[in-house]
């Protein structure tokens, strides 16, 4: 079990428990805090995010250290946190909460300008009352929502999975899942700030990890591009696909998008030496 | 020896950087951010008018100095220089 699971888990999956789920820990908030937009729990831990990450521009050994120290904040730090699943454990997900819409990502419209302004365009998932605020806030939720049933989410996210993207669900505040993130790299903050800066709390590994069977595997190649975390390549000499298990981070691309059912995912608790590895 | 670009933002002539967003997407590196200055409750910020939005370089430690960025710029507001050395 990763750290979230020890403390938000009651013996399972922190992200299937559906006490985070409930209601009352939405409206849970720190005495005396603020409300605002800029001041709620999803930009607090965002600005602290950048404040860190802007010191790599004037002092290297000081920005190790916040990172470290951020890291080892875990539940304790300001940082939303997040944590890869695979489509089949999202597809729980949308299951256990409600309501669930579909809006435009925070992070594309930050980092590519981009907007989505449609249903077939919005590629990130609200879940949770908080969505039915969402009105109060437009410019957050540039764009607009898509309210969905379990059944059209579930449809939804296939869908983004086919295109090769990441799910992650995302606190907001303690541990009130409130999204579920299609994610990919380098317009991803989350996956971005993992794998170039090392900033471990919104994007943990999965609890799963991708095996290869050597014998289906025809070495086709569709499922390189699928990697977002650079674990994934064509080994050239046996032209069979070939994952680092220590950089896998369990999303499941690369099964769902193999013809051949040459790639399984298998419990990361399994392997002595990956137990630790989040 | 550390030293990363420093892309200057000439705000007089981007002013309108989410309706333009040339610089944004055409960057391989994906170095560029952009932020509306002021978010307001009940209202969605309009990337037409000048000065709403505020452009941002917050993952320059990844440029190359391609130039792809002032190729796009309508406006001629960038300039990429090479920064002073970092302490590491």
């Amino acid at each position: 079990m990763c750290w979230v699971c020890d403390i938000y888990g009651d013996g399972g999956l922190w992200y299937l428990n559906p006490k985070n789920y409930a209601r009352n820990l939405y409206r849970l908030r720190t005495p005396g805090a603020a409300r605002a937009f800029g001041e709620d729990p999803e930009t607090l831990g965002l600005r602290r995010m950048q404040e860190i990450l802007e010191t790599r521009f004037t002092d290297r050994e000081e920005f190790s250290r916040l990172v470290k120290e951020a890291n080892e904040m875990r539940e304790k730090g300001p940082f939303q946190i997040g944590q890869v699943v695979p489509l089949q454990d999202a597809h729980k997900m949308v299951e256990l909460s409600g309501p669930f819409a579909a809006m435009s990502c925070l992070c594309r419209i930050h980092t590519r300008a981009r907007e989505e302004r449609s249903p077939r365009e919005y590629s990130c998932g609200g879940l949770g009352v908080g969505m039915l605020k969402w009105e109060r806030w437009p410019e957050r939720y540039k764009g607009g929502v898509h309210f969905m049933s379990p059944d059209e989410a579930k449809e939804w996210l296939t869908k983004w999975n086919k295109r090769g993207m990441v799910h992650i669900p995302m606190t907001f505040g303690g541990s009130f899942i409130g999204g579920l993130c299609n994610c990919d790299y380098p317009d991803c903050l989350v996956i971005r700030h993992r794998v170039d800066y090392g900033m471990e709390t919104g994007c943990l590994k999965g609890h799963y990890v991708a095996k290869v069977d050597y014998d289906l595997c025809t070495g086709c190649g569709d499922c390189v591009q699928r990697c977002q975390f650079g674990a994934l390549k064509l080994e050239v000499t046996t032209r069979k696909a070939n994952i680092d298990l220590l950089q896998c981070f369990g999303c499941g691309l690369c099964e769902t998008g193999c013809s051949q059912g040459a790639i399984s995912l298998a419990d990361r608790m399994s392997f002595p030496m990956l137990q630790e590895v989040w | 020896m550390l030293r990363y670009p420093a892309i200057h933002i000439d705000e007089s002539r981007c002013t309108v950087p989410f309706d333009c967003k040339r610089c944004l997407q055409v960057c391989p590196q994906a170095v560029f951010a952009v932020e509306a200055v002021k978010v307001e409750r009940g209202k969605e910020t309009d990337p037409k008018e000048p000065g709403a939005y505020k452009l941002d370089t917050p993952y320059r430690d990844k440029c190359v100095m391609c130039h792809d960025c002032l190729d796009v710029c309508p406006v001629s507001a960038l300039t990429i220089t090479l920064a002073e050395e970092v302490k590491s």
